[in-house]
């Protein structure tokens, strides 16, 4: 119980340790950038600033939280979508050597495609910038979860599979309490990756794009509104919640684990 | 035209009376099996003879390699022969079946899945006549038979090793086969644990009034005498053949303790010893 405490201190201790150091950094460049790059001070500023109303919804005018929930609420359907799509198809490519043979081509062809170079397919093919996102979002979560799930799959250690055989598992049976449950760890991995790639891709994307979004929020009010220390409050915000996602899906992950 | 007709109902009066008039649960005949390997064919076993009598306790016995595994296979259906068949409680194994229970090397449970869990999945998918009441008193009662009941919420992952194997041996008894097949139960147990799962097994085989047909794999001769009827040693492969069977005629209930001292077992511990083993000390 002791051990647990002084082990919490510590990790909490190491991470104000790191942040300080980032600041210290982010301080040292600000005075040598003669403030071209905002101080964490003035930064603080403008950051409270920002949020005095940040669920404000006028026409004209929207708060951060709201543009944060913007773009959150594209990544979740994307996400959401691109998963659905995903798993499925993983676990068919993991159990048939056959599919995956056929398959693993254009998987490989299509992985490395930029996300972005999705979205203006997506907008010719939706003719609206806010579904071309999501397209683009469900695009780029498609491929971590597909080849994790699928590499779960492929890696069921033969005396799984033999109880199934001795003990003659229907096929649902053995989906649902073999196949899966041993490659849960696997998808939730892929899921993992593929959401921290929907986070970092849909601020690009929302550049693009115009309209609403934590990336509107950098280019629009950021750039264009000649304030450096707002962008450094959305690259702040959009660390912070990349962060938040990753610890979620990590303890998501921890949860379905297994000791063998 | 008469002719091929007697013909035929011959043929289907001998496959109605075989499992009747046969009497052996298992009756494996010239089984040779191969693998194509990067190398070329590996044959493991060759030319395979042996009938097991419904109720019978029989080890295959042999050094690591020697096919025994691979002949358990053929049996339990997990190994297709190359040539000749095997036939199970009158039919000829095609694959994997619930009247063939298998405890498996590596006791083989889902780790996702708790210890109830795990035999009840198993008695789920084997036994869908009964009624889901049936099915629980099912794994209740077997559960209870290898005293696992107060742990039937945890994971394998919790268990010791014995506990597994007991887990392992209680899933394969709760989907009541007429063959249980054993490959190296208790290979990985400490001595004392082995030692009591072994009455336990009995005491299980027992209550069911001994007609449940065992085969089990092991290189232990003391478990081999202690527990069977007879015992089949193995030639070293690759290529194995059946060197001998050897004959354990000692009356049952056995005494673990007072058995050692039965002259029967010394000369039988000795037959097998040098069948096993060519040298018995170095030369200098």
């Amino acid at each position: 119980m002791k051990n647990k405490l002084i082990q919490t201190l510590l990790s909490v201790g190491y991470f104000l340790a790191g942040m300080l150091i980032l600041i210290g950094i982010w301080a040292i460049i600000s005075k040598i950038t003669k403030n071209e790059v905002p101080s964490p001070t003035m930064t603080l500023e403008v950051f409270k600033e920002v949020i005095k109303q940040p669920f404000q919804n006028d026409a004209d005018v929207k708060g951060i939280g709201t543009k944060l929930l913007s773009s959150l609420g594209r990544v979740g359907i994307g996400f959401t979508i691109g998963s659905l799509l995903a798993i499925p198809l993983g676990l068919m490519l993991g159990s048939s050597k056959i599919m995956m043979n056929i398959c693993n081509p254009i998987i490989q062809i299509l992985r490395p495609v930029s996300p972005l170079a999705w979205f203006p397919l997506g907008l010719a093919i939706f003719k609206d910038s806010p579904q071309a996102s999501i397209f683009m979002i469900i695009i780029c979560c498609l491929w971590p979860t597909l080849i994790n799930t699928a590499f779960g799959v492929s890696t069921i250690p033969q005396d799984h599979k033999n109880v199934g055989k001795a003990f003659g598992f229907s096929t649902f049976k053995y989906v649902t309490k073999i196949m899966i449950p041993y490659s849960l760890p696997h998808i939730f991995t892929g899921l993992k990756l593929s959401v921290g790639i929907a986070w970092m891709v849909i601020v690009a994307g929302e550049m693009l794009s115009g309209g609403s979004g934590l990336g509107n929020f950098v280019w629009e009010e950021g750039f264009n509104g000649g304030s450096v220390a707002k962008i450094l409050v959305a690259i702040v915000i959009i660390g912070v919640v990349g962060l938040l996602l990753d610890k979620a899906f990590s303890a998501l992950q921890k949860k379905v684990s297994f000791t063998a | 035209m008469t002719q091929t007709i007697s013909q035929k109902n011959q043929q289907i009066a001998d496959a109605i009376l075989e499992p009747v008039l046969n009497d052996d649960a298992i009756n494996i005949t010239n089984v040779t099996v191969s693998f194509k390997t990067p190398k070329g064919i590996y044959t493991a076993v060759k030319d395979i003879n042996l009938q097991v009598k419904k109720g019978e306790i029989v080890a295959l016995i042999g050094h690591s390699g020697c096919g025994k595994s691979t002949l358990m296979g053929t049996i339990s259906g997990m190994v297709a022969p190359t040539q000749g068949d095997v036939t199970a409680n009158g039919k000829t194994v095609k694959g994997p079946g619930p009247d063939r229970g298998i405890v498996f090397q590596n006791y083989s449970l889902l780790p996702w899945l708790t210890v109830y869990k795990n035999i009840y999945e198993a008695v789920d998918s084997t036994m869908k006549n009964l009624s889901a009441a049936e099915k629980k008193e099912l794994v209740e009662s077997n559960l209870k038979m290898v005293k696992l009941w107060d742990h039937k919420d945890k994971l394998p992952g919790q268990l010791s090793g014995g506990m597994k194997q007991r887990v392992a041996i209680a899933r394969a008894f709760a989907i009541n086969p007429k063959v249980l097949l054993l490959d190296e139960p208790f290979g990985a147990l400490d001595a004392l644990t082995k030692s009591s799962m072994h009455v336990e097994l009995l005491k299980l085989w027992n209550l069911d009034h001994r007609e449940k047909t065992i085969v089990m794999v092991t290189h232990d001769i003391e478990e081999a005498i202690f527990l069977c009827d007879r015992v089949v040693v193995m030639n070293n492969g690759p290529a194995a053949t059946i060197k001998e069977i050897v004959d354990i005629n000692l009356p049952r209930p056995r005494n673990k303790k007072d058995i050692v001292h039965d002259q029967e077992y010394m000369r039988i511990h000795d037959r097998l010893l040098n069948l096993l083993i060519d040298k018995f000390s170095i030369e200098d």
